[in-house]
């Protein structure tokens, strides 16, 4: 096992119900490693990414986080997880942003900021302040301090959302789909302030449906389908030069708005 | 309309004012507080909780009002339990209020997106904090107009104590009838006093919905 390894994900499965949604996931990511999740809707990309701070309980496998067990299948078959003390402890540490921006719409943009580092960590008001203003003027907003989310554009309050998460100085920061509900010509910005973060040496576990990005951005993509990882290596590969029929018929799909071919199957044999 | 009765009348009925808005205060308070606690077990996880405020709103939201102020007031002296007629109508208008302030309230807070949770989740607040800090502010604004409405409700049954003695403005008013046989103006006047202190809670209403508005 990779000793730099700051996520270990092994045998991950998530059912829902009936649904298998994850069948049998395993990874890792490494200390400031960027690793971009890719794949067709209701692959289970979402699921896999909310599992990792437990915000989805797997029905079994184990995840470690940064030393930390969060849950660990037993050799009965059952789940062991973590203390709810033990799983905050292990979330100050894992900042996620998510799709709809889920900002406190009762507070400012600077208010959203400080209110976890104050609560959690018993940062007094004021350095959580000034620490605050730094980060909005790290992600281009310091003039919106005083704002509130709903006066923002969807790009806007992104990019506080994300400033919120970091200010938790995480460890690992959790994307999903973060330009999904903004409109095209505002996702640039967020995209910006992520590579910069990548560029400063943030681990980040990212689920796009940008392709530049992860092509750009990402050491490593991981392709997913039906709830497993299909493809993985270096994001220049399996971008570039996708071995799976089921990642190229997927890749072309997003990038050429081809239909996907729903019965494509693998030509594993090679 | 006879104008002097009336004039006459107001005095006599005014008297009453201060235990009517009594009635009405502690009820809301102590109901607001039952109710809190209500929602809050109904949406918890633990199953008794869960069980427990089910059979409350169940029970208080089913019974005639006033007949729970005649357990209050006439049953539970039986049982070694005497309440003077004041404290036994606010027994029973709390529980009365709460069991439907309750619903209020848990649909308030239920109503809240659930993004919300999930972000304090992330942030690693703990349950209690994300509830006072996140959730329930969010909730008032959504709270604000039917629970306004079940507390107009309240002050109007408080007319109700009436039956349990309590000296309150309605009272007076049956006073007012079997003193001098006057009923017409008596009951105008009462009527407007209940119609201009519903007016000041709907006026409340208005200044909260505009609080807790969120900022666009």
């Amino acid at each position: 096992m990779n000793s730099e390894a700051l996520v270990t994900v092994s045998g991950l499965h998530k059912s829902f119900g009936d649904v298998d949604v994850l069948r049998g996931i395993d990874f890792e990511v490494n200390r400031g490693e960027v690793v971009a999740i890719i794949g067709p809707s209701g692959s289970g990309k979402t699921t896999m990414l909310r599992c990792v701070n437990l915000l989805e309980r797997p029905s079994g496998g184990r995840i470690e986080v940064d030393g930390r067990i969060l849950c660990e299948e037993q050799p009965d078959g059952s789940m062991r997880f973590s203390d709810k003390a033990e799983i905050r402890a292990i979330r100050e540490h894992v900042g996620m942003v998510f799709q709809r921006f889920n900002l406190f719409p009762h507070f400012t943009a600077v208010e959203n900021i400080i209110e976890a580092p104050m609560a959690v960590r018993g940062v007094s008001r004021a350095d959580a302040h000034a620490r605050a203003l730094e980060l909005l003027e790290s992600v281009g907003l310091a003039h919106k301090a005083d704002s509130y989310p709903l006066q923002l554009s969807g790009g806007q309050q992104q990019r506080v959302a994300i400033a919120r998460a970091l200010a938790m100085d995480p460890a690992l920061m959790l994307f999903d789909e973060v330009t999904s509900s903004v409109d095209p010509e505002l996702a640039g910005e967020i995209l910006l302030v992520m590579k910069r973060l990548a560029q400063d040496g943030m681990t980040m576990l990212v689920v796009t449906h940008e392709m530049g990005f992860a092509a750009e951005v990402a050491d490593r993509v991981l392709f997913l389908d039906h709830g497993l990882i299909v493809e993985e290596g270096a994001a220049t590969e399996v971008l570039g030069d996708p071995k799976r029929q089921r990642t190229r018929s997927f890749l072309r799909a997003v990038l050429e708005r081809a239909p996907m071919v729903e019965d494509g199957m693998d030509d594993d044999g090679q | 309309m006879d104008w002097d009765v009336v004039l006459e009348s107001f005095p006599l009925i005014w008297k009453g004012a201060g235990k009517t808005v009594g009635l009405f205060a502690w009820s809301l308070a102590v109901g607001t507080v039952l109710a809190l606690a209500v929602a809050l077990m109904k949406i918890s996880s633990a199953k008794p909780l869960i069980w427990f405020a089910t059979f409350f709103s169940w029970l208080f939201r089913g019974i005639p009002l006033l007949i729970l102020l005649f357990y209050a007031f006439f049953a539970l002296p039986e049982v070694g339990w005497l309440l003077s007629p004041f404290w036994a109508a606010v027994l029973g208008l709390s529980l009365w209020t709460a069991a439907y302030q309750a619903e209020v309230i848990r649909s308030g807070i239920i109503a809240v997106d659930h993004g919300q949770t999930e972000a304090s989740d992330a942030l690693a607040m703990t349950r209690g904090h994300s509830m006072r800090r996140i959730i329930i502010p969010q909730s008032i604004r959504i709270m604000v107009p039917p629970f306004t409405s079940n507390a107009t409700t309240l002050l109007k049954q408080t007319s109700l104590a009436t039956l349990v003695t309590v000296p309150e403005m309605t009272l007076l008013t049956q006073r007012i009838f079997s003193n001098n046989f006057k009923f017409i103006e008596p009951i105008f006047v009462l009527a407007m006093i209940y119609l201009a202190m519903t007016t000041v809670l709907i006026i409340g209403q208005q200044i909260a919905e505009r609080t807790f508005r969120l900022r666009t």
